[in-house]
């Protein structure tokens, strides 16, 4: 499947399909911090894989990442990412005890985010799932807090293997004064778009 | 002060007092090459080490390592930098994430690192300094007036090599 031939319908679909599988894992965070968590309208962002690090803030920007890999039906990644400030936000809310600062994050404060990536994640994947009538489940989650450009080209580097353009779909949310927010990316592999698109009775 | 930002797969080449800059390295290896004698340098931020072996490149891509290096080292042929005179340094190959996946991703800084020692090798240019590895991302700063390469790392001490 050529990423850069995706018609509008394509587009739309991935766009909606995203908007409903983050519903789902918004309730989820939302319920778990016992705050409301607002949505944006995902993006499907086409772009040169150089171009990545940019859409993340720039690539000096610091960050917390969490990956999963998709597994089942189709493959793909996952990538949860939160500023640092936020993700102190986040483990304060969840642990009810603020990392201490400017040290790196603990055995328990990371033990915690990557739970955050697991429930999302899950949550994200059970309802696309159920749309799609397909098997999707998510990998262990693995994280990196560091610059931005240094969390995401692990990603970037089996992206590139299959070629120069990566297709992202972003959707960023936030809570009520914007005191946890973050981006959730999903990174269909380059079968899995097909294996989507053939789902929703869309495939070219 | 001329600098220039070299983004992945992205390769360039100056001379100084130009600043060469990669912002933000976690498995990916830089690769830098500087003729003192010319006071030029050349640096890359190459993704892979190198094709997959059933992939027909024709041309080459600076997002493979082996194709990097050779490509910098026509870059500043042109530019007047015998081969014999270069010498290299790595920055970057991190190991980004826990050991879990390692297994399954074969550790990919640790292949781009070994890419670029075999492709600095193929063209004899000797390896003066390197910073590689760890879990760590690193940004550069390759000053062509001295061959220095200041390295930055998150909650690591700054480091000129």
């Amino acid at each position: 499947m050529d990423i850069e031939r995706l018609n509008h319908e394509q587009l739309d679909a991935l766009r909606e399909i995203s908007n409903i599988g983050m519903g789902h894992a918004a309730t989820a965070l939302s319920q778990l911090v016992g705050k409301t968590v607002h949505l944006d309208v995902p993006k499907v962002n086409i772009l040169q894989i150089s171009q990545v690090p940019e859409v993340l803030g720039g690539p000096q920007h610091l960050v917390v990442g969490i990956y999963m890999q998709i597994l089942g039906d189709a493959r793909g990644n996952i990538l949860l990412i939160f500023p640092l400030e936020s993700a102190m936000e986040l483990v304060e809310n969840l642990l009810l005890k603020r990392p201490a600062h400017g040290t790196a994050l603990n055995e328990l404060e990371v033990s915690t985010l990557k739970e955050v990536g697991n429930i999302l994640s899950s949550a994200f994947l059970n309802a696309l799932g159920t749309l799609l009538k397909l098997t999707l489940i998510p990998s262990v989650p693995i994280l990196s807090c560091d610059m931005a450009g240094a969390v995401v080209d692990y990603v970037l580097i089996e992206l590139g293997k299959a070629g120069d353009i990566s297709l992202m779909v972003e959707t960023e949310f936030r809570s009520e004064e914007d005191r946890i927010k973050g981006q959730f990316y999903m990174i269909p592999g380059a079968d899995s778009l097909e294996i989507i698109l053939t789902s929703l009775g869309i495939a070219t | 002060m001329n600098i220039i930002t070299i983004g992945i797969s992205e390769i360039a080449a100056t001379g100084a007092p130009g600043v060469l800059v990669s912002y933000g390295l976690g498995s990916c290896v830089a690769i830098a090459l500087y003729d003192a004698e010319k006071r030029i340098g050349a640096l890359a931020h190459p993704l892979l080490p190198e094709p997959a072996a059933k992939a027909n490149v024709a041309v080459k891509s600076s997002k493979y390592v082996s194709h990097a290096v050779d490509m910098m080292v026509e870059e500043l042929a042109e530019r007047g930098c015998a081969t014999s005179r270069l010498v290299a340094k790595l920055v970057g190959g991190a190991v980004m994430f826990d050991s879990l996946y390692n297994r399954y991703r074969e550790a990919i800084g640790q292949r781009n690192v070994e890419a670029a020692i075999a492709a600095l090798a193929r063209h004899g240019i000797p390896i003066v300094a390197q910073d590689t590895g760890n879990d760590y991302g690193r940004t550069l700063e390759f000053y062509t007036e001295t061959g220095t390469i200041v390295v930055k790392a998150v909650q690591q001490p700054t480091k000129n090599i």
